[in-house]
């Protein structure tokens, strides 16, 4: 009865559930789903990190190339990411060229990666003008279920906190490149920026972390990305009905206890890892 | 902003003073309209267009704005072109966002077996009979009582051209000396669609075209300076003629 | 509003704007603020091709090219803001199955640009004659990096000094954030504060719009 309902009436039996002061899923209107964060699980990868946030899941594999730098930016280094979002997450979305929302969500992650300066990208030069790194994040959403935003950005940054780099030795006369792929040494990630989406219904209701369904009816969406120091890197609200700045206030709020939860749950993920790496090199 | 009539008014905008007038005589009240450019929502009256806020006896309020696109709306008489046809009905272009239909039984005198005889490409005059928005449009060239009553194909040796729908809506307003000035000196046939479409058709090419440009300079020329507009038209005719 | 306006006067840089230039588009302008310039055409309500078509309200399609090169991932991110800023504000319900085109053309980016577009999709909405809820207005502000201070709609030289850009654009009934876009790092406090000198400003260009209208309505 209840699955026919949904499918009938979708706005009405979302409207429905609001009244009573509960979400189609069991929640509270302020509350999150669980966290979940696995890193290092694709060993091709120089570095990987899937995140599940409820239902929804992202996995971000990063892979480190050798490149030329621009050359308005000789002692640069650069970061491409890239979130693809497939028919397997979703049936929004068909085979071919990458959708639009796929695109901005790819150009939302670069923003907040430059706007927090988790990375610095001199961090990547190798040789001024001749070699740098470049950092391929390609993030793949596994199941697309809200908040989409959220889970790349978790994901990405899980995988960057654990990205190893091999030592290179380069000359620049001869142009010869050496790799010592056992010698590798941890990138630098300066701040760990989480991001928190939120879903306004009418009469200004404040739903967090919304699902598809909650997503694709509310009248309006924002996110929040915040830093280690509670500084904002980044609110993203697109369009949707006008909200009042009070509403805004609190998702800042929300921000703050959420990001804090994350990031104790991606430091975890991280030293469980470390906690591994030791039991297995300690025999060898 | 809390706006009243003859104010430019903006799209949120709400207004003020809308009184219902209460008739001597009458216990009932009158009604108020909210024409184009207006919209309810609650107790309040919010304008949706940007324009300026006019108001008619007794009570309806519309908001006059520049417009080019036509969406249809039901009664208003318009030039359409006939684009297919297709079974018992034509599609008709009239400028909106679908083609609007004209059944063939829809003509003065037409049966099953009398059909009218139009051809893709013919222009005609005709009234929307069925406009909503989520359905069709849907065109007459016959009155309620089956009278032909001006609608109807239009000859293929007039002029159709295009201009906003805010000049057709001066050109028609009874107060809009222009036709009265143009027909003084030469003689024309006119329909005037509001969807912004006008036809025309005078005794020689360049009488019709200068009629045309006339009614398209008077879009930006006030009732008071159509004198001039048409004297300055009448001179150059006489001299090209 | 009195008092307000003397304290701020002048800080946004000086508007113009031509609306319906473009005798084919159903709604044109051309907006400039300051040097930033801005086209855009607006086509509509017109046919949809089926994929895109939404049975119950009007769907909008924004195409938005840069000065040079075709349009990128970047100009992407443009079309959403003013695609979902000028959905909130259109009555989309009133036209189901049918589609309109917003479409713009950078001619000069000196510093504000998401602003500059939006504020000149607006206008040109208002000349399509399109039945809007409101209108929007979109003001851009930076933070300085080494005194901490606001400075409303910087122009690219200014820009060079910022920790952090914003854009917002309100709604002209409360004024309440319709789209918001930031730049840079920054505090909470900054990120209010910057809000509401925004609002403040917002109103100068709802003014400028209706001075716009009452220009072109009297002529007419």
């Amino acid at each position: 009865m209840d699955l026919q309902y949904k499918t009938i009436h979708p706005v009405k039996y979302l409207q429905d559930h609001l009244e009573q002061g509960i979400r189609p899923d069991g929640r509270k209107f302020l509350s999150f789903r669980p966290v979940s964060v696995n890193v290092s699980s694709i060993v091709q990868a120089d570095s990987s990190a899937i995140f599940k946030l409820g239902d929804t899941s992202a996995v971000c594999g990063i892979k480190a190339e050798l490149a030329t730098p621009k050359a308005d930016i000789p002692d640069h280094g650069y970061i491409v990411p890239n979130v693809e979002l497939s028919p397997l997450c979703s049936p929004k979305f068909r085979p071919g060229p990458p959708s639009e929302q796929a695109q901005v969500l790819s150009k939302l992650i670069d923003i907040v990666l430059s706007n927090s300066r988790a990375l610095d990208l001199k961090d990547l030069c190798i040789c001024k003008n001749k070699l740098v790194w470049v950092l391929y994040c390609d993030i793949l959403c596994l199941n697309y279920n809200g908040s989409v935003i959220d889970a790349c950005i978790g994901a990405m940054i899980a995988a960057l906190k654990t990205l190893t780099l091999p030592e290179i030795n380069y000359n620049s006369e001869t142009g010869v490149i050496v790799t010592h792929p056992e010698n590798r040494k941890a990138f630098t990630v300066r701040t760990l920026p989480v991001s928190a989406s939120f879903a306004i219904f009418e009469k200004q209701l404040l739903l967090v972390d919304p699902s598809d369904d909650e997503e694709d009816m509310s009248s309006t969406r924002f996110s929040i990305v915040m830093d280690d120091e509670e500084e904002i890197c980044y609110i993203h609200k697109p369009g949707g009905i006008p909200i009042s700045q009070n509403l805004l206030c609190k998702g800042l709020e929300m921000t703050k206890v959420r990001a804090k939860s994350i990031r104790s749950v991606i430091n975890a993920a991280i030293s469980t890892l470390n906690v591994n790496n030791i039991e297995t090199n300690s025999p060898k | 902003m809390e706006v009243s009539v003859g104010d430019v008014v903006m799209p949120g905008d709400s207004l003020k003073d809308i009184k219902s007038t209460k008739k001597e005589g009458k216990n009932e009240r009158e009604n108020v309209i909210l024409g184009p450019g207006l919209r309810r929502e609650g107790d309040k009256v919010y304008v949706c267009k940007a324009g300026i806020l006019k108001r008619r006896d007794p009570a309806v309020y519309y908001v006059d704005s520049y417009q080019k696109r036509y969406i249809p709306s039901r009664g208003e008489n318009v030039v359409g072109i006939v684009t297919q046809k297709s079974g018992d009905i034509y599609k008709v272009d009239v400028g909106a966002s679908e083609q609007a239909t004209l059944s063939y039984l829809a003509f003065e005198g037409a049966t099953k077996k009398n059909r009218p005889d139009l051809q893709v490409g013919d222009v005609i005059y005709a009234k929307m009979l069925v406009a909503s928005k989520d359905m069709e449009p849907e065109l007459v060239c016959v009155d309620s009582q089956g009278k032909e009553n001006e609608l109807g194909v239009l000859s293929s040796d007039g002029m159709v051209f295009t201009c906003s729908l805010s000049l057709v809506r001066k050109l028609l307003n009874p107060e809009c000396p222009l036709f009265r000035i143009l027909g003084r000196n030469q003689a024309y046939e006119l329909a005037a669609g509001m969807n912004g479409r006008i036809w025309i058709k005078a005794r020689s090419v360049q009488e019709t075209i200068a009629a045309a440009n006339a009614i398209l300079a008077a879009e930006y020329t006030v009732a008071s300076e159509m004198q001039k507009l048409c004297a300055r038209i009448e001179k150059t005719l006489l001299l090209v003629t | 509003m009195v008092e307000e306006d003397t304290e701020i006067d002048c800080v946004l840089r000086p508007m113009n704007c031509e609306i319906n230039l473009l005798s084919r588009s159903d709604g044109s302008t051309m907006f400039m603020q300051g040097d930033t310039t801005i086209v855009a055409g607006i086509n509509g309500p017109m046919e949809v091709k089926s994929q895109k078509m939404a049975y119950d309200k009007l769907s909008i399609e924004v195409t938005y090219t840069p000065l040079t090169g075709p349009a990128k991932v970047d100009d992407r991110l443009i079309e959403t803001y003013i695609r979902e800023s000028c959905e909130s504000a259109i009555l989309v319900s009133l036209h189901p199955n049918t589609m309109i085109c917003i479409n713009l053309q950078e001619v000069q980016d000196s510093g504000g640009l998401l602003a500059c577009a939006i504020n000149a999709s607006c206008l040109a909405l208002i000349n399509s004659g399109l039945s809007m809820k409101f209108t929007i207005a979109a003001v851009s502000c930076m933070i300085e990096k080494e005194t901490g201070k606001i400075i409303m709609d910087p122009d690219n030289t200014q820009l060079k000094n910022a920790k952090a850009e914003f854009t917002y654009a309100f709604d002209s009934i409360n004024k309440d954030i319709v789209c918001c876009h930031s730049v840079g790092r920054f505090s909470q406090s900054e990120f209010l504060a910057s809000v509401d000198k925004c609002k403040q400003v917002s109103q100068f260009i709802f003014d400028f719009y209706r001075e716009i209208t009452k220009k072109y309505a009297n002529t007419v």
